[in-house]
């Protein structure tokens, strides 16, 4: 797998591939102090150069005599050469080795190596050897210009050690720098390394994204086509079954001949539950085009005050009939909403219908009408809360019964398909199971609410609200 | 395997791979106690703070061979812990030789066999395939109770491909053996592709025999390499491993 190779680049460059330089490795600033605290103990220049040649740190004075010979021209370049040679010499095996100077100082280079590869050195001087007092005749030759006395003179307050000293000052350095750079070399390891698996962690999370991603897609997928299928073989069964309503209501109205008491109680039956079978695939067709978003809402300004009224009065004889009283609040005239009001009619009536089923004798159910709000509230937290907070002027209908009301715990569930509370109240009242989750998908797509509370002492309450069309600021 | 032609210099990737707790660290700690000052660098140890490896462990040794070529061989661990699966693949990608340490107890079998399971995907993440990669297997802390019987190894070993070595790493038994028996076989797959012995001068038997001396173990090679129960120590060719 290519990406695996990709982010380990750094690790396997860091391990086993050419290895980190010295800068990468140390502090630049840090090792300068580190150079200038060994140069304040034993007050020889010290310089750090990497492998390239570049100075790391430089914790040094010229000395005067060195500033004097850098006055002459000869002195100069013959000093310059020095530099260069010290930075070029090969250390050898042991990495260790002296250069002199013209003047007659010495220059100690230790070379820097970490896990066998060199990084860059470490130069120490230049010091005089502590019984070289007389300026080197080279010395005084190298331009007309230096005067022996001075160079005495000066000579005598070069820095002054022995080389055996100046070689430990150097190992000891040497040896303080290899923990450094190991130090430097583990952190780097270590966080190139943390950096590496968060990538290849994310790599892993990122696949395993598409893979869900994937399964969710084919899920969606098939959920459109149970709800093509459920639409087609709705529509397939209610062809034969009209006319199994048709000719049974024919037969039992006599057209084609009188019947006997006992066959129009069994056409009628026929009938009855052909109508029954009806309703239930009317509910389905309903649902599967409401899932499928292929449900056209007819939507025009409606004031919902007449389309209440007329739900309670299409009731009335149903609630008559059960010994309900049916009664409709509305308070004046009321702002309009956008919305199809056959589908309304069908939600109201829906609720009410069922609001009545579950009543009890000298019971009774309210329907209201009133002014409300429709709030859309954001969490504050989440910072951005006007944006995603919405309040709407709505209208709110409240279908209130007298019955045995809905458990707090049941309330949400009671809108989906084929749930009902109490599946025994099926065989007492009847029903399909999908009034309510109709209901909901009618009331969303009209982007209104629908919930249940509770009434008291006893009983249910379905709010509806939808929101008004024009007015969006109370 | 990384190679410098004008540095004259070899880099040999070596990893410790197996389930959490096996031993792997401490088979490099014991191998870096054995060895040589002048052949092993520091032990790196990248761990959290209970002991735990947390990326790898890296143990640095170098060769030099009379032909002139440095060898280089970078000894890692793994992590052996579950959730820490992104770094061994990373730590295993580029591996020439691999070291499978085994936990001897009977109750981690199956910790063991899921982490041989482990390698292999890993290794085919990166490219590789396990049946072409150099591999010993060692069975480490032998001196613990309720351990695989020595039998019951040996006769199994004696089945399988992979070299079989036992060990008890606290005490340094074992591992400089299997380290030799891995290096041997990593060298010779090493060897079989590019040639190596012709285009340096270099001589194989003589350098393991080296290795081996500067891990503190005089004996013939062919001795050191006799120490394991099973498995075979001829390198497969690809084409045989298929």
């Amino acid at each position: 797998m290519t990406s695996a190779a990709e982010t380990g680049l750094g690790f396997d460059e860091l391990t086993v591939g050419k290895g980190a330089s010295i800068e990468e490795l140390v502090d630049r600033s840090a090792l300068g102090e580190l150079t200038v605290s060994f140069f304040e103990l034993f007050r020889v220049p010290i310089r750090v150069f990497s492998e390239s040649g570049q100075i790391l740190a430089d914790a040094s004075e010229q000395p005067p005599l060195y500033a004097y010979l850098n006055t002459t021209k000869g002195g100069r370049r013959a000093l310059q050469k020095v530099v260069d040679d010290v930075k070029r010499v090969d250390p050898g095996n042991d990495g260790e080795v002296i250069q002199p100077c013209v003047t007659g100082a010495l220059y100690q280079v230790v070379a820097i190596r970490y896990d066998e590869r060199p990084l860059g050195r470490i130069i120490i001087g230049p010091f005089m050897p502590p019984d070289a007092l007389e300026p080197r005749p080279e010395m005084l030759l190298l331009d007309d210009a230096i005067e022996a006395e001075r160079a005495r003179e000066l000579l005598l307050e070069m820095p002054r050690a022995r080389s055996e000293t100046v070689l430990q000052i150097a190992r000891h350095l040497r040896k303080s720098l290899d923990l450094i750079l190991f130090s430097g070399h583990k952190a780097l390891l270590t966080s190139s390394m943390h950096l590496a698996s968060v990538r290849e962690s994310f790599r892993e999370l990122q696949d395993k994204n598409a893979k869900l991603q994937g399964a969710y897609d084919r899920l969606k997928e098939l959920d459109r086509l149970k709800s093509n299928f459920l639409a087609t073989v709705s529509h397939e069964l209610r062809t034969p079954l009209t006319s199994i309503i048709g000719y049974s209501e024919m037969l039992s109205e006599g057209i084609a001949g009188p019947l006997s008491p006992e066959q129009t109680e069994f056409v009628s039956t026929i009938h009855e539950k052909g109508e029954q079978l009806l309703e239930l695939i009317k509910g389905l067709l309903d649902l599967s085009k409401l899932e499928s978003g292929t449900m056209s809402l007819r939507k025009s300004d409606l004031d919902l005050t007449p389309v209440i009224q007329d739900v309670a009065a299409t009731l009335a004889p149903t609630a008559r009939k059960k010994k309900v009283k049916i009664q409709v609040e509305a308070q004046g005239v009321l702002p309009t909403v956008w919305a199809d009001a056959e589908r309304l009619r069908q939600v109201f009536l829906n609720l009410t219908e069922n609001a009545i089923k579950f009543t009890p004798e000298n019971g009774t159910v309210t329907l209201s009408v009133e002014p409300s709000l429709l709030e859309r509230q954001a969490d504050a937290e989440e910072g951005g809360l006007v944006l995603f907070s919405t309040r709407r002027a709505a209208i709110e209908v409240r279908v209130s019964d007298t019955g045995v009301g809905i458990p707090e715990n049941e309330r949400a569930r009671v809108f989906d398909a084929f749930y009902q509370v109490d599946s025994s109240s099926t065989r007492e009242h009847g029903g399909t199971g999908l009034g309510l989750s109709i209901v909901r998908r009618l009331v969303d797509s009209h982007d209104g609410t629908v919930h249940i509370e509770g009434n008291e002492p006893h009983g249910a309450v379905f709010v509806v609200r939808l929101p008004c069309r024009r007015t969006t600021i109370v | 395997m990384q190679l410098d032609f004008s540095a004259r210099e070899l880099t040999i990737k070596l990893v410790y791979y197996g389930p959490a707790l096996s031993g792997k660290t401490t088979n490099l700690q014991s191998l870096h106690k054995a060895a040589d000052p002048s052949a092993a660098g520091r032990l790196m140890t990248l761990e959290t703070r209970d002991d735990r490896t947390l990326f790898f462990d890296l143990l640095p040794l170098t060769f030099k061979d009379r032909s002139g070529l440095s060898v280089r061989l970078k000894v890692f661990t793994v992590p052996g812990q579950v959730i820490h699966a992104s770094t061994r693949r990373l730590v295993v990608q580029g591996a020439d030789g691999v070291a499978f340490i085994a936990d001897s107890q009977i109750a981690e079998t199956q910790n063991n066999a899921d982490s041989f399971m482990d390698l292999k995907e890993n290794l085919k993440a990166n490219g590789l395939n396990l049946k072409q990669m150099p591999l010993i297997i060692q069975f480490n802390k032998r001196d613990l109770l309720d351990v695989r019987s020595d039998a019951e190894i040996a006769e199994l070993a004696a089945q399988g491909r992979e070299p079989v070595y036992l060990a008890v790493a606290t005490r340094g038994d074992g591992v400089v053996e299997s380290f030799v028996g891995m290096l041997h076989l990593t060298w010779s797959a090493l060897n079989a592709e590019h040639d190596l012995n012709k285009k340096f001068g270099f001589d194989s038997d003589a350098f393991i025999k080296r290795v081996a001396t500067q891990l503190g173990d005089d004996r013939p090679v062919q001795e050191i390499l006799g120490q394991c129960v099973g498995g075979a120590l001829d390198v497969l060719t690809p084409e045989a491993a298929g």
